[in-house]
């Protein structure tokens, strides 16, 4: 094999390693997604969720834990904070057995601070689980928004 | 010995459950907020149902292989459950201020698999309502979770530490 033919293959094989490496250092890093910003796949009532909460795992849920992005419209419940200083809305309407829990962000907690209770809102976030009546709780578990925020 | 005569159930809206893998590779953390729990203080029931999609890691490929079928599959189990007893409840006064040691023994499903598990932890009464908290390990092949090969056999430990914190008040 003469030089040049090997430099040549020197140079396919930096470049082959380098863009494998860069590849692999942006899959390694990549960041969250944004749900704020990503698409709403759905735009629901509180109501009109909870009626069909039985297949909304199988339905919503992903495998990869991308599930789908929602908008879901009802009356806000309760207003609390959780353990990692994240707002947390309920939306529920009066009689319902389980409602909706919206998680913020530390980016958007404000949005969900400037809420009333009873005052009918629009929230978008990432769904992690269905509602569903739990035996061994004994409670209706509500359906889980995460990276929330107020759509106005 | 104090024996509590509490009838009602308290319930936990408000937990945080951390798990920390650590290797010589790699330490990994993920945490939860979105448990939900309830504690009977007569019977001493405890029950937890932990939503798997909300375990958040630092890094988004991680919660994705996590999330997956290879892992955790939570399409297809989207919660885990903790069930058991407090199994020195006459130890603990849900009516009396303070901080209790209490012991839990149950069983743990996670994807599927149910296996017997018992954890120490504090009680501490306040004001009519109290908070939880427990360290304990959780070895994954017990819940059919094992790499063979590749990044995951080797910068995933074989026991994974479980921490929890939940407050309780009453329904």
């Amino acid at each position: 094999m003469n030089k040049k033919k090997k430099k040549l293959i020197l140079l396919v094989v930096i470049v082959g390693m380098t863009v494998a490496a860069s590849i692999a250092a942006f899959m390694f890093f990549k960041p969250h997604r944004d749900v704020q910003s990503a698409r709403t796949d759905l735009v629901i009532s509180a109501n009109e969720y909870l009626s069909s909460a039985d297949q909304a795992n199988e339905k919503y849920l992903d495998e990869a834990g991308l599930s789908k992005i929602l908008e879901v419209n009802g009356l806000v419940h309760s207003i609390t904070e959780d353990y990692n200083n994240q707002m947390v809305v309920l939306i529920k309407s009066p009689g319902a057995d389980a409602g909706v829990s919206c998680t913020f962000t530390i980016e958007t907690n404000a949005s969900a601070e400037a809420l009333k209770v009873g005052q009918l809102v629009r929230i978008k976030g990432v769904i992690r689980s269905g509602a569903a009546y739990d035996e061994d709780l004994g409670l209706f578990e509500h359906v889980i928004l995460d990276k929330s925020d107020v759509i106005k | 010995m104090a024996f509590t005569k509490i009838e009602d159930k308290y319930v936990s809206q408000k937990s945080h459950i951390k798990f920390h893998s650590s290797t010589p590779l790699e330490d990994i953390e993920a945490n939860n907020y979105k448990a939900v729990s309830t504690v009977d203080a007569s019977t001493g029931n405890v029950v937890f149902s932990v939503p798997m999609q909300s375990f958040e890691f630092e890094k988004a490929l991680m919660q994705e292989h996590f999330n997956g079928k290879n892992f955790l599959s939570t399409k297809k189990n989207p919660k885990a459950k903790l069930i058991g007893k407090i199994t020195n409840l006459g130890e603990v006064d849900f009516t009396k201020d303070g901080t209790y040691n209490g012991s839990f023994s149950g069983e743990m499903t996670i994807k599927g698999e149910t296996q017997p598990i018992t954890a120490d932890g504090k009680i501490t009464v306040k004001e009519g309502a109290f908070s939880l908290e427990s360290t304990f390990d959780l070895t994954l092949t017990d819940y059919g979770i094992a790499f063979k090969k590749g990044k995951p056999s080797t910068n995933v430990a074989k026991t994974i530490e479980v921490t929890l914190i939940a407050e309780y008040a009453k329904q």
